[in-house]
């Protein structure tokens, strides 16, 4: 079904029975309820945070109408510099802990028969929908100065450990949360790596480890470049874990923008982090994007 | 043989779902345990923790007046929005098409909370006050995008003869969409809905920013309960939650190829 251009142009004609010349194609009135939507809830905030990134912070009124680049001035100060780069630095080890972990559990859910495939898939999802908050919750009282961890290491007659509120704490529950962003598309990649290519390398003399890097690894590529880009991304932006399982003072960026928003109210100087923070992430994420496309249009070209 | 895959690979996945899963266990073992303290494992069984959930009124009104509601009309909204959108853009072709389907995930691509922010910082100019309503506004922008994934995917995989077919026997397209097409589509448009609930249900991001005093939603709850060291009320309110997306996720799961939607 195509929409009729030409329609248009017949004035006075009744081209289709009950539609009416010069009514827009249908294809517009399906599309345009979301469209509209998300111009007023996505774009026009959008613009709105670049609005007040360049506003000037006034104690008393919030934001001043004028036109300031002092906001992003700002986030070269020490201060800022060492929260983007905490963040960042927390954001890599997270992303590399995923691949770590997050290719064998691919490659066993890649190459599980089918029923074992489905409950191993729900065994990971599952987990991904619940609430973070509940999942950190959880590490809480996993990891707490009274929680199970010392709970063990007092019946071996071990000294209690600190494990909540440190960096440590946050790569544990950063890498729980995210870990299924990374499996997913690594998994995808490797099942489209024909099972008999396995073969093939190791019937040539290769052994296992020498068959995955050579055959595995560069063929699944796309996946794991995918998959670490959308980790990375969205654990820079990481809200919840740092908050409830890092130390209050070593903070990330997240954090200091939830701060800025709503407990001291400096809303440009919010603006202009959050801003930058998104492009970065936008960057990374469209990256992504590009990756598995061309992915998936090699795979059609095969 | 000697092709066979390492046999460290099973410990490590093994080792992997038992990190992924020991959290919530966790949750649903103390939720049962008499242990004001977070004692796992627990020492014997009760439901106290339950009763005290219900009798919570701030516990209750989360659950049930802001995060069941607003969710149950997330799914509804977000499943004809997407349901709209992924018809006009799978069905027609015209200018523009892939640039408009890219807009149509871009929420996918933004930082959630940053996100929420945004909408924060908007309702903040125009002076909207935070309810269940500004809740539901920001939940629609990431829902939908699952919809319109499955119900893609849906479209996609049905034969567009069958359409055809019924036009070339006097319906009119309409009667055909709605007779042929949509029962075909029930099983993603189902899955899109019950996704949508999910995300919003399960959702913390923007509701930290969105929710008001009288609007604040169980995650969110949840999460100044933490901060403020309640009682394993926390982990009776999760262990509601957990079993009611879990269940949700076996039916998509029935019905539709879960991945298709993560």
């Amino acid at each position: 079904m195509a929409s009729e251009p030409a329609a248009a142009f017949e004035v006075g004609r009744q081209v289709k029975p009950g539609r009416r010349v010069g009514a827009p194609p249908v294809w517009a009135v399906l599309i345009e309820p979301y469209a509209l939507f998300l111009l007023f809830l996505l774009i026009v905030p959008l613009a709105n945070v670049a609005l007040f990134s360049i506003h000037r912070y006034s104690p008393t009124r919030i934001a001043l109408p004028d036109l300031t680049f002092d906001n992003y001035r700002k986030i070269a100060d020490p201060y800022y510099l060492r929260l983007f780069a905490r963040t960042l630095k927390l954001g890599l080890i997270t992303t590399v802990v995923c691949a770590l972990l997050g290719y064998p559990l691919a490659y066993w859910l890649a190459r599980a028969r089918p029923r074992l495939q489905a409950f191993g898939l729900f065994l990971l999802i599952m987990p991904l929908m619940v609430s973070a908050v509940i999942r950190i919750f959880g590490w809480i009282v996993i990891l707490g100065r009274k929680g199970l961890v010392n709970e063990v290491f007092a019946a071996l007659g071990l000294e209690p450990v600190r494990l909540l509120y440190t960096d440590t704490a946050v790569v544990i529950g950063l890498v729980n949360v995210f870990l299924p962003f990374m499996a997913l598309p690594l998994m995808a990649a490797i099942e489209r790596i024909p099972p008999n290519l396995e073969e093939a390398a190791q019937n040539l003399g290769a052994n296992w480890y020498q068959m995955f890097r050579r055959t595995i690894l560069p063929l699944s590529l796309p996946g794991l470049i995918s998959g670490s880009l959308l980790v990375y991304s969205i654990s820079i932006s990481a809200f919840v874990t740092p908050a409830l399982m890092g130390n209050s003072r070593e903070r990330m960026a997240a954090q200091q923008i939830y701060d800025e928003v709503l407990v001291s109210f400096n809303w440009p100087s919010a603006s202009s982090l959050a801003l930058t923070l998104m492009l970065l992430t936008l960057a990374l994420m469209f990256l992504a994007l590009y990756a598995t496309r061309r992915a998936a249009r090699l795979e059609r070209g095969r | 043989m000697s092709g066979r895959a390492p046999w460290i690979i099973l410990p490590v996945v093994v080792a992997v779902y038992v990190g992924l899963l020991a959290p919530l266990v966790v949750v649903v073992g103390v939720s049962f345990g008499p242990s004001a303290t977070f004692a796992f494992p627990p020492t014997g069984f009760t439901l106290r923790w339950f009763a005290e959930f219900f009798a919570s009124d701030a516990y209750v009104r989360s659950f049930f007046r802001v995060s069941l509601i607003v969710g149950l009309l997330a799914g509804t909204i977000a499943t004809l929005f997407g349901t709209a959108a992924a018809v006009g853009l799978v069905r027609f072709r015209f200018a523009g098409r892939e640039a408009i389907e890219t807009f149509f995930l871009a929420p996918l691509l933004v930082p959630e909370i940053l996100l929420a922010a945004a909408l924060y910082l908007l309702y903040a100019r125009l002076a909207v006050q935070a309810s269940i309503w500004t809740l539901l506004c920001g939940h629609l922008v990431i829902c939908t995008p699952y919809v319109i994934r499955s119900v893609t995917a849906g479209l996609v995989g049905m034969d567009p003869r069958l359409e055809e077919a019924a036009m070339s026997l006097g319906a009119t397209p309409v009667q055909a969409f709605f007779k042929v097409t949509l029962p075909l589509l029930r099983s993603s448009l189902l899955s899109g809905a019950i996704f949508a609930f999910i995300i919003s249900f399960s959702d913390i991001n923007l509701a930290l920013f969105l929710s008001g005093p009288q609007s604040t939603n169980l995650p969110v709850h949840i999460f100044s309960q933490i901060q403020w060291q309640g009682d394993p009320t926390i982990a009776a309110a999760s262990t509601l939650q957990i079993l009611i997306i879990g269940l949700l996720i076996l039916i998509v799961q029935r019905i539709f190829r879960l991945r298709m939607l993560v």
